[in-house]
């Protein structure tokens, strides 16, 4: 598995033909750095997502998460040379309350993920949310939701229309995608590339603090409301 | 660096990790092996002897002898039934959904050419031995990284025994990360940068201002590196020396590992995300009979009592300690003394005179210190909780021994 998963970094490097603005050479030591949590219960597919953002491809098999791991992906946005690094936290409650707060320091972003075909995973965010505004000192950190494993139609519990509902009440975009599905390798990179364009649209130079603006991403193409699958 | 230019100078580093004398190599390995089973066969079983058997150089050679000493190391009796259970614990445990996804997605931990029927076989026992071991002990809680504990008995010793082995175990050396909070567990972590400053203060002080925390070897402490290394022999060679020693070994064994890489430390970006990135990807061609050999020195160099405060200063510098050591008292007070294991503390006295001998021998003077440390805690520190012991901890067997 070590080298199952975790060569994204090496892979996020090498597969710059496959994935674009991935670079293909280390980047510049001065690239700004956007860090990116993902947060959600067990099994919804944290792993899959961040490995298929920054390998550019399905993981064969992926393992419970102990602890945190971490992924990163240069990219090129209007020219500036990026890195975007995911920190993929472990689901089992029990790691959060003493172990992934360490980790919530300087973030960026924050990603929110359920499974769709799961409703207790859905039920889940609301504490999700309560646990990270104790840790992030500052509100304003965009937040995205991500509904991850939308390929499987047949077996979806969340739907849309109540999703949409939970994201805008609490001022999110929703995001529907699955990390699987080769058809919707676009659509996993999107997210994160949205998010990174926000990042970079709305952080002026000291990435360390947080912005002085209140951000909210309003949701701009209505994401939701046309399932990537 | 200490650990780094002492390589060079262990004559041993290679010989059981493959070296080119496989004469001496072969000679070596029957001479150990005509030795564990004395040690099996005398009586009482002279589980001192078996404690530095699988301490030293190749540990304890092969599964079958696993199987056969594994259980004297926890005092297990192999003739008692196993534990089992009537009720439908599938049904009735809340830990069942956690457990299934966690044993679904351990496919990596068993063997690459196992047939799916065989394996699926083996998951389906493997959620059976936890879900009944948390059954039978309501004060342990379940955590990601159990299961690959768990399934490592189980590929050895199979099913009936290693229920038997984990049960023992979880109550031991796994007490602590089974507590319903990882309090604990973080207070163990906390014992990892003591030891890295002991030893090499500049690859400490890099890696405090890298603020890299210790999170990264988390899995390695509580799978017992079961979860992170992908060839099972080392896995396996790694808990016959844990089984053997001190429920603190695995955190110096850790210190160790991050020891041996100080120079790709150093050389990497001063910052969270590259160090922890760097180091929780684990190098699986370590030289593992090396690398324990010096954890052993280290723990004797550098006992967990003499770590303990600075370790409790990294807790108290995260805020958390208030709490912490009120919890220590209430885990040890869920420990119950062991009459058994009193009872072999008689056994061990006795079997004083005969390591004496081995004792003018310095390199393995080392193992039958690190076995007397290791049977100590089976026989008094057991019954108190790893982290109350590892505060309060004085050695005091061992001084007697060796004055």
């Amino acid at each position: 598995m070590a080298s199952e998963m975790e060569s994204s970094l090496e892979a996020s490097f090498m597969s710059s033909g496959a994935v674009s603005g991935a670079s293909g050479f280390l980047p510049p030591a001065r690239s700004r750095i956007f860090k990116i949590i993902v947060i959600g219960d067990s099994n919804v597919g944290k792993t899959c997502l961040t490995y298929r953002f920054c390998a550019g491809r399905f993981p064969d098999r992926t393992e419970a998460t102990i602890g945190v791991d971490f992924r990163e992906r240069a990219v090129e946005i209007d020219g500036e040379r990026i890195k975007i690094q995911l920190w993929d936290t472990a689901g089992q409650e029990r790691f959060r309350k003493s172990m992934v707060q360490h980790y919530y320091r300087n973030v960026h972003a924050v990603v929110f993920v359920y499974d769709m075909t799961n409703m207790a995973s859905f039920h889940s965010l609301p504490s999700w949310i309560e646990e990270c505004k104790q840790h992030l000192l500052a509100n304003d950190i965009p937040r995205i939701l991500v509904g991850n494993k939308c390929d499987l139609r047949s077996a979806i519990q969340v739907p849309t229309d109540l999703a949409q509902k939970f994201a805008d009440t609490h001022s999110m975009p929703l995001f529907e995608t699955s990390a699987k599905n080769p058809n919707d390798n676009d659509h996993v990179e999107a997210i994160f590339m949205t998010l990174a364009h926000k990042l970079k649209s709305h952080k002026p130079l000291m990435l360390s603090q947080p912005p002085d603006n209140g951000i909210i991403l309003k949701p701009e193409p209505k994401p939701a409301m046309t399932c990537w699958c | 660096m200490a650990l780094r230019s002492a390589q060079g100078d262990g004559p041993t580093s290679s010989r059981w990790d493959g070296g080119s004398e496989k004469a001496d190599f072969n000679t070596k390995k029957k001479k150990k092996v005509a030795e564990i089973y004395q040690a099996l066969n005398s009586e009482p079983t002279d589980v001192a002897a078996l404690r530095r058997m699988a301490i030293s150089e190749g540990g304890l050679l092969n599964d079958d002898i696993r199987r056969k000493v594994w259980p004297k190391l926890l005092n297990i009796n192999t003739n008692d039934p196993p534990p089992i259970s009537g009720k439908n614990l599938r049904q009735l445990s809340k830990d069942y959904q956690q457990v299934l996804l966690d044993v679904r997605r351990s496919l990596r931990r068993f063997p690459p050419g196992m047939p799916d029927e065989q394996r699926e076989g083996l998951q389906e026992e493997l959620i059976d031995i936890i879900l009944l071991i948390l059954e039978r002990n309501p004060q342990l809680h379940y955590y990601q990284g159990y299961h690959d504990i768990v399934v490592t008995f189980l590929l050895v010793v199979g099913e009936r025994l290693a229920t038997s082995l984990v049960e023992k175990l979880s109550t031991h050396h796994l007490r602590d990360f089974m507590d319903p909070t990882m309090d604990n567990t973080k207070h163990i972590l906390n014992y990892l940068m003591p030891i890295i400053d002991q030893v090499n203060p500049e690859l400490h002080d890099f890696m405090q201002s890298a603020e890299v925390g210790t999170i990264f070897a988390l899995s390695w402490l509580i799978t017992w590196f079961g979860h992170v290394l992908s060839d099972f022999r080392h896995v396996v060679r790694l808990y016959d020396f844990f089984l053997a020693c001190h429920p603190l070994m695995p955190i110096y064994f850790a210190a160790v590992i991050v020891l041996y890489r100080e120079q790709e430390v150093l050389e990497c970006d001063c910052d969270m995300a590259s160090v922890h990135h760097l180091l929780s990807q684990i190098p699986q061609d370590l030289p593992y009979e090396t690398l324990i050999s010096r954890a052993g020195d280290l723990f004797v160099q550098f006992p967990p009592s003499e770590l303990a405060r600075e370790a409790a200063a990294q807790q108290q510098a995260e805020r958390t300690a208030a709490s912490t050591f009120k919890d220590f008292e209430l885990a040890s007070a869920q420990q119950r003394p062991d009459m058994v294991l009193r009872q072999r503390f008689q056994g061990l006295l006795r079997s004083e005179d005969r390591t004496k001998d081995v004792l003018t021998k310095p390199r393995t003077n080392r193992f039958v210190k690190l076995a007397v440390m290791g049977l100590t805690v089976a026989l008094g520190a057991a019954a108190l909780a790893v982290v109350k012991s590892a505060l309060e901890w004085a050695p005091k067997f061992q001084l007697q021994l060796f004055p």
